[in-house]
């Protein structure tokens, strides 16, 4: 188990390593990337765009650039932006993550929710109208672009409905911190949740049906209908049960996935400034300081992800701890 | 559906050992014919992809204009009426310039975006160049990917370890930030491989990119099929005859790979449109005055509250789409390989 | 409104919006301004005014920071010796002496000046004013490596050696304090007829003389105006509270403001933004508004709009070193091709934006109407002549070239690449467009290892003198080949008319109109040339909320916040 952990731990460095030292090349790979001219400032003497240069190291070996920036932002924690200078890049990070974690959050106690709904009234009624509307729903949820959707909502609540009673609570986009005010941030947030959740919805409900409905074949459910178990205890108690260590792992990943950023579309659409639209703000910049930060942020959670999924397993199915 | 499969249903690589490997194929693509949402689904999808390419016609015999010339200062004949295209606003201060909506009618049937072309010509074209990006790279893709997982299986050891790896940073790069971060540079510079050089505005770009991000979905399924394929006893039995290693590779394991890969082909299809149109949106994958469906949304983002339509209408292009490639995708699954529990993310 | 510059256009925007402004700019036109000042004082001052932006502007220093954005703060939280004046329209051009007591004439060289530091001034922190901040801060622009370091101020005495080794810049002989006397003199290399105007602007703000030598990024630095800012978090909210020791010395350098505190939000989205204003919990949006919502605020909010011209043009430059663009022939042939109407559409219709064939703005110092490119030439644009422009090119022989635009990767920049791609495609090119980040395409079209054929660019005024526009948009000396800071984008080094903006620079030393004359002239004979395409010169929208009153538009530093109300 010990092992294990610190195997994990080792993969999980190596994997952000590798990520930092990819986003590094590839930065310096780019054109115009060189950011000496842009600090100096538009109409800057070559003097001081070699001035900037010396000053932010830029003349220096890849190698060496690499090490000092990883210092000083793991070390002395006051790495500074390319673009807006004299910001640090840490807390900027911190304060978008609170905005990820709200949208996400939310909208993962959407999906789980609505998924499990999906999923089991489906395999219930399997093979009948509703279950056909609710695969048929679910599998346009999967094939709606979340921005698309994103922006549909938006024209209904923000501009065509925005003046009748079903959307007139809806407040102008941007984010509302929850400590300051509740009810702003959860009014701000229902709808980016559920234009992130929809799609969540359709994959989870589907999966979920489908492993009820295998698990509905095996051996043990069949014992239990056959001992005369009510058709919900069977459901609740024997079939859902095990139908969920695929649904927790997916779980596990897609959580990560979204908190490392890839709810971006969903934040760009909804103006909120979480982690994805940083990144993606600080890519179109070329903001490298920035670009790291966020990066490895994500992928830290994405791997994290991945590990607990699988120690969850582990712990979770018996025959995993065996093997 | 998954419900209609019986468990006793020989699985695909059962089949193979009795050497025989048409037979299953040509079982599965019957059981296809006779699922009626996947046929009706190919249907759908064989009509898009005819209307796309008909979009020449569209544009020089019903729309009558150049879709990728902009057409400021136009007028057309509405009700006997020449209307600009783009109308200066005459209210107030008369800020603002709006171009002519929806109307319905031969000329601009979806409306004007903001260069004054025709959406609904666009759209057309828009739909040609995200099928072929999302088709090839959906090749591009499983190509990638079957090398990489069959070689990683089927070698094991340090090729193993390296690839593994290499997936592994792959996979742990969230799939929009790595896609976003090739496209900015490849999209600023092009892209020169020895002798061939790819233009920054070139679709193969787009094609690459998507091609490549979703690799590890792919080839981590497909390494674990090759590994317990050679843990199988019909291959340990080839071995043991002493067939030599790269006829068992192509004779043994390649064939069972391919019903993997063809399962994966409209999953991989759906998916890669609904990329393609991220990246579109955020204007990092097809680059003007080129059109998809993503970059028609993301121009029309701009008019959302005085034509919505320019975004709307290649939105519901995108669901028709990816729900019909969805549809086959199930009906493919379970024709093919009805055991697997494949999601492609 | 006489101090308006003129056109047809903009009378008709600014009728609107002229029955909230007449109110407060006739009176400050006045003999009893003084008076009515008090009056208004007494009736509005108070409250919290509430700007937002998108995105803030980086660096809090003021002589670092070289953003527009927060140029406009910097006017009524820190002072220089001189100052623009604070007043409506392009009577703001006028230098009025700030912190020093007037306005100095010259040594008899031409070559130094003597200013009297006013008494009693303390910054924001209770220090007083001293000549030795004076000293300080002029050492500072060099030690904290300031963008115009090498451009404005390279020509006080001992410049050089400061850009060489900044950390040990003295300025000895170039800026001297007399204690004794509360003066300070500063000499130049040679007589600078733009020099009051580069001591007017943030970079050479007077700060105290224990401020951090290097860039403060978000901490700032005490200042001597009217406001202060208390806190700055880039990612959220900027905040000027009223400086408790600031008392009004001029009125037109830096006036006493109205409200008490000013909340500056960051991060909100221009549709956000408008829709806040509407609904009256903003009172101000920094960035333009987005397209479709025009129509919207033109006709319905049309009271709360303002319409103002800016030093600016939209140009694109043509790299005169790069087939096809090497020929004059084809330049011409873009100049006479482009529908400029179609483009001012481009930019929110004809109120927002005149067409324009030459470099300097209209109202600007050197301007006088012309334009050869055009159907019928004259002093105004009409219509393209795609006949003429298709001659040339037949002429040149480069038709069926290929042809790259690079532009930002903004709506309406990218909006004028695909419209100037549908016009090389119909004279004979094959054209495509390339858009990039806004951050990074400024500098990547400037420098010749990206060969840069076409770009979309705009360029606004530093301070009010044709020169900011034409010696460094198209001097030699601005053309650095291989290096991103090389603002002469178009590569066009002409040695005739670089000689004859030395010598306009010259005579401006002595006589201004003369040298204006001469600047016009410079302008018609780059255009004949034609290293690039004026496109057009943009306006700005301010839409500000039902209760803001007072609003005046300062032709250098645009709406100036100290000078309204929102009581």
């Amino acid at each position: 188990m010990i092992t294990a952990l610190i195997r994990r731990l080792a993969e999980m460095v190596f994997v952000m390593v590798g990520i930092s030292v990819m986003v590094f090349l590839i930065f310096f790979a780019t054109p115009g990337s060189d950011p000496a001219a842009r600090i100096a400032g538009r109409n800057a003497t070559q003097e001081a765009v070699a001035q900037v240069r010396v000053d932010f190291g830029f003349d220096r070996p890849l190698p060496v650039q690499y090490v000092l920036m990883m210092k000083r932002l793991f070390v002395d924690r006051d790495l500074k932006s390319f673009v807006n200078r004299g910001q640090n890049v840490i807390p900027q990070v911190l304060e978008a993550t609170p905005i990820t974690l709200s949208l996400v959050f939310g909208a993962a106690v959407l999906w789980v929710i609505g998924g499990l709904a999906v999923g089991v009234i489906a395999a219930a009624t399997q093979g009948s109208l509703i279950d056909r509307t609710l695969m048929v729903l679910a599998l346009i949820g999967v094939s709606m672009p979340v921005f698309w959707f994103g922006e549909v909502m938006n024209l209904l609540s923000q501009a065509r409905f925005h003046d009748t009673w079903l959307f007139s609570w809806v407040p102008a986009l941007g984010y509302k911190p929850l400590s300051e005010d509740p009810w702003g941030w959860f009014k701000t947030l229902v709808i980016p949740w559920f234009s992130l959740a929809v799609l969540y919805i359709g994959i989870y409900g589907r999966v979920l049906r489908a492993n009820l409905v295998e698990a509905y074949q095996e051996d043990f459910i069949r014992t239990a209908r056959a001992k005369g178990l009510s058709p919900a205890r069977v459901m609740l108690r024997h079939a859902l049960r095990t139908s969920l260590i695929p649904f927790i792992t997916m779980f596990g990943l897609d959580f990560g996935v979204l908190v490392g950023g890839s709810a971006l579309l969903t934040e760009v659409v909804f103006g909120l400034n979480g982690i994805g639209r940083l990144t993606y703000i600080a890519l179109q910049n070329l903001d490298l300081p920035m670009i790291l930060a966020t990066v490895i942020y994500a992928s830290f959670f994405v791997v994290l992800a991945n590990a607990v999924v699988d120690f969850i397993y582990i712990f979770v199915d018996p025959r995993m701890r065996e093997a | 559906m998954t419900d209609a499969t019986s468990p006793s249903e020989t699985p695909a690589a059962a089949g193979t050992a009795t050497g025989r490997p048409q037979s299953p194929f040509r079982r599965a693509m019957v059981k296809l014919w006779y699922d009626r949402a996947a046929m009706i689904a190919a249907s759908v999808l064989v009509a898009i992809v005819i209307t796309c390419l008909l979009a020449p016609v569209y544009a020089k015999y019903v729309s009558g204009t150049d879709p990728f010339r902009s057409s400021l200062s136009a007028k057309i004949m509405i009700d006997g009426k020449r209307v600009p295209v783009m109308a200066p606003s005459t209210e107030g201060l008369g800020l603002g310039v709006t171009p002519i909506g929806p109307t319905f009618g031969a000329k601009y049937m979806l409306g004007a975006d903001t260069q004054g072309r025709d959406v609904a010509a666009r759209l057309l074209y828009g739909g040609r160049n995200s099928l072929l990006i999302a088709g090839a790279a959906t090749l591009v893709c499983l190509f990638f990917a079957t090398l990489i997982g069959v070689t990683s299986g089927f070698f094991g050891g340090a090729t193993d370890v390296v690839l593994s790896r290499f997936l592994d940073v792959l996979w742990a790069f969230p799939v929009y930030l790595l896609a976003i971060s090739l496209s900015i540079i490849l999209i600023a510079q092009g892209l020169t491989i020895g002798p061939f050089t790819i233009e920054s505005g070139s679709l193969l770009l787009p094609i690459g990119i998507i091609g490549v991000i979703y690799v590890p979905y792919v080839a981590r399924p497909v390494r674990g099929q090759v590994i317990a394929l050679k843990r199988s006893e019909f291959v340990l039995a080839s071995i043991g005859l002493g067939i030599p290693r790269w006829r068992i590779l192509f004779f043994d394991i390649l064939p069972n790979v391919t019903t993997t890969l063809i399962v994966f082909v409209p999953l991989m299809m759906a998916l890669n449109i609904v990329t393609e149109s991220a990246l579109s949106f955020l204007s990092i994958g097809v680059q003007p005055p080129d059109a998809s469906w993503g970059t028609i949304i993301q121009e029309g983002q701009g008019l959302l509250y005085n034509r919505p339509m320019v975004s709307v209408a290649p939105g519901i292009a995108i669901v028709i789409t990816v729900l019909a490639l969805n549809i086959l995708g199930d009906g493919v699954r379970d024709a093919f390989d009805p055991r697997s529990k494949l999601r492609p993310r | 409104m006489t101090c308006l510059p003129t056109g047809s256009a903009l009378r008709r925007g600014l009728a609107a919006a002229a029955g909230l402004l007449l109110a407060s700019t006739a009176l400050m036109h006045g003999a009893s301004a003084a008076e009515d000042r008090a009056a208004l004082m007494a009736a509005h001052r108070g409250g919290t005014m509430r700007l937002v932006a998108n995105a803030a502007a980086g660096t809090i220093d003021p002589m670092v920071n070289y953003t527009s954005q927060f140029w406009q703060l910097y006017q009524s939280t820190y002072d220089g010796l001189l100052a623009f004046k604070h007043v409506n329209g392009t009577d703001a051009f006028t230098i009025v002496p700030d912190l020093a007591e007037e306005v100095p004439a010259p040594s008899a060289d031409g070559k130094s000046y003597t200013f009297k530091i006013r008494k009693g001034i303390k910054f924001s922190n209770g220090q007083d004013l001293t000549v030795k901040d004076v000293v300080a801060s002029f050492q500072r622009i060099f030690k904290v490596a300031s963008p115009t370091a090498g451009t404005f101020y390279n020509g006080i005495v001992g410049a050089d050696a400061c850009l060489k080794t900044p950390a040990d810049c003295t300025l000895k002989d170039g800026v001297v304090a007399d204690e004794a006397a509360g003066t300070v003199t500063i000499n130049l290399v040679a007589p600078d007829s733009e020099f009051f105007f580069k001591l007017a602007v943030p970079h050479a703000s007077i700060l105290p003389a224990d401020a951090p030598a290097k860039d403060v990024g978000t901490a700032p630095i005490p200042g001597t105006g009217s406001y202060m800012f208390a806190s700055y978090d880039p990612n959220t909210q900027l905040k000027l509270v009223r400086n408790p020791h600031f008392k009004e010395w001029n009125v037109d350098a830096q006036p006493e403001g109205y409200v008490d505190e000013v909340d500056y939000d960051f991060g909100l989205t221009e549709e956000a933004g408008i829709t806040a204003i509407q609904n009256g919990q903003a009172d101000w949006l920094f960035d333009p508004p987005p397209a479709d919502r025009l129509p919207e605020l033109g006709s319905k909010f049309q009271n709360q709009v303002h319409i103002n011209n800016l030093m600016a043009f939209w140009y694109a430059p043509l790299n005169t070193n790069l087939a096809p663009f090497n020929d004059e022939r084809v330049r011409q042939a873009l100049n006479y091709a482009v529908d400029r109407d179609a483009l001012a559409g481009l930019f929110g219709g004809s109120v927002l934006a005149d067409p324009t064939c030459q470099i300097l703005p209209p109202g600007f110092p050197g301007y006088k109407p012309s334009c050869v490119y055009t159907q019928d030439p004259g002093e105004a644009w009409s219509a393209p002549d795609m006949d003429k422009a298709k001659e040339l090119v037949a002429a040149s022989g480069t038709a069926g070239q290929k042809v790259t635009i690079i532009t930002e990767d903004t709506a309406v920049s990218k909006a004028i690449g695909t419209y100037l791609q549908s016009v090389l495609n119909d004279l004979g090119y094959d054209t495509s467009v390339k858009p990039i980040s806004a951050n990074i395409q400024f500098t990547y079209i400037q420098n010749t290892k990206n060969n840069v054929q076409i770009s979309i660019s705009q360029w606004f005024q530093d301070y009010p003198a044709a020169s900011d526009f034409l010696n460094i948009l198209l001097s030699c000396a601005s053309f650095t080949p291989g290096s991103d800071a090389s603002i002469n984008i178009s590569g066009y080094c002409n040695k005739d008319l670089d000689a004859k903006m030395k010598s306009a620079l010259a005579l401006a030393v002595t006589d201004q109109a003369a040298a204006n004359e001469e600047w016009s002239k410079i302008d018609a004979a780059f255009m004949e040339k034609a290293p690039l395409v004026p496109l057009f010169n943009p306006k700005r929208v301010d839409f500000v909320s039902g209760r803001l009153g007072g609003y005046t538009f300062s032709s250098v530093f645009q709406w100036l916040f100290a000078n309204a109300w929102v009581k």
